[in-house]
């Protein structure tokens, strides 16, 4: 597709709606615009309480990014499975979990709950980013068992979960469990 | 008669742990002594006092024994819960007691316990089970209680004398210990064994908690990776990917 892509990926989630798991398949040119369709156009224009699981870039930098995207932070609550593993200077942030390690699987899904109770109630979006790089560090029988425990949970509270997936740096048997543990993959890529 | 014993189940002590009651089938059953084992860090003390205060408010009275720290240095080692109520201790629905003034008032002067010591310690603490109507009990730890006690025997008698004791007074007890196996008379006496442990996949350690005994309930065998939250203690399973090992 071409045009207003923070639309678009804002317009598809509204059109599929809550407890339908949703993969995006992004390609690396179109990743900043994505996140603000998905943090912005989506999410602060619903109201949602944003979770943002982040296993690619450290939250401080994507708190960074978001800011000069001009997207409004206050809602968004990252989990933050990388810094740990990057980076020996760690500020500890009011709006941010950190976990040791992104093969701490189990501990995701665990702050996921968390915030989910401590939003008492508030109807979420939470956003995986990304599924290729938590594929770096875990066998992917550990991913698909991860996302379904993760993907059934929020659905089961009418949550939006959302997966972000870079097309062509997934390996066969990753697209298949995507498949399988998915309701919806939504490509969303600029058209040469 | 509650219903539950009506259908010839046993009456359950909700325990108010979201996943523990998913996972024992809704409760504890009513008079259990329950066996809380693990390494040190495990989470057996937190999950401990999260029972007390689900129980506090419901107005469930709880007592927990300390036997090697002052009740206020206890407590400043708990995480900082979102349900934690003062007035919990302040009206004595949750009493915090210390190991040694009860010896004292049960008149045993020595630290390492014989028979006959043991048996008037568990008289003393079914006095004050009955007498405050206490519905939650928490012996913290049963370990440090046994350290220096040899006899097997009178570990035994203290472990026997202390189930008669939550049975009369049909109450739950969790008694915390650092150690048991299977084979542990701690393990064999109790009604219930909770597992917590430290699970290690390359590397990282995760919290884990497994139900492996525990009578007049049906009960998932399966082990959970815990987080210790102010929000409480969660559970989810300890994801296997696909593997068995």
């Amino acid at each position: 597709m071409n045009g207003d892509m923070g639309s678009y990926v804002a317009t598809k989630l509204e059109e599929i709606g809550p407890s339908v798991s949703v993969a995006l398949e992004i390609g690396m040119d179109t990743y900043f615009d994505v996140v603000r369709g998905l943090t912005d156009n989506f999410a602060g224009k619903k109201g949602l309480m944003c979770v943002y699981i982040t296993s690619s870039v450290p939250s401080s930098a994507m708190l960074s990014a978001l800011k000069m995207l001009e997207v409004g932070t206050k809602d968004i609550h990252f989990i933050d499975c990388i810094s740990h593993l990057v980076s020996r200077d760690i500020a500890p942030s009011e709006n941010t979990i950190y976990i040791d390690n992104p093969t701490m699987l189990e501990n995701i899904i665990l702050k996921v709950d968390f915030l989910s109770r401590k939003m008492k109630g508030k109807t979420m979006l939470v956003v995986l980013d990304s599924i290729n790089s938590l594929a770096i560090h875990n066998d992917v029988k550990m991913l698909s068992e991860f996302l379904q425990v993760l993907l059934s949970g929020l659905k089961s509270k009418g949550a939006y979960p959302v997966i972000i997936s870079v097309a062509g740096q997934a390996k066969p048997e990753l697209k298949e469990v995507m498949t399988l543990v998915c309701d919806q993959i939504v490509p969303v890529q600029l058209i040469p | 008669m509650q219903a539950a014993e009506l259908s010839g189940e046993r009456a359950k002590c909700v325990t108010g742990i979201d996943g523990l009651d998913s996972i024992l089938g809704g409760g504890i059953p009513i008079s259990n002594m329950v066996l809380v084992t693990g390494g040190s860090g495990t989470g057996k003390t937190t999950l401990a006092v999260e029972f007390l205060l689900r129980g506090a408010s419901k107005g469930e009275k709880g007592l927990l024994i300390s036997t090697f720290e002052s009740p206020d240095k206890m407590m400043s080692n708990i995480p900082h819960f979102d349900f934690f109520d003062e007035k919990y201790v302040k009206d004595g629905t949750l009493q915090i007691l210390e190991l040694g003034p009860l010896l004292d008032r049960a008149g045993i002067k020595q630290r390492i316990l014989d028979e006959e010591s043991v048996i008037r310690l568990a008289e003393m603490i079914e006095k004050t089970l009955v007498e405050n109507g206490v519905k939650r009990f928490v012996l913290d730890s049963l370990s440090s209680l046994l350290y220096g006690i040899e006899d097997q025997m009178v570990a035994k008698v203290l472990l026997q004398r202390l189930s008669a004791a939550i049975y009369a007074s049909r109450c739950t007890g969790l008694l915390i210990s650092d150690k048991a196996g299977p084979s542990d008379i701690e393990g064999f006496v109790s009604d219930g064994i909770i597992s917590m442990d430290n699970h290690e996949r390359r590397g990282d350690l995760l919290r884990t908690i497994q139900v492996t005994k525990m009578k007049g309930t049906s009960h998932s065998r399966s082990k959970f990776v815990i987080d210790l939250t102010s929000w409480g203690v969660l559970m989810t399973p300890l994801l296997k990917g696909g593997g068995v090992s």
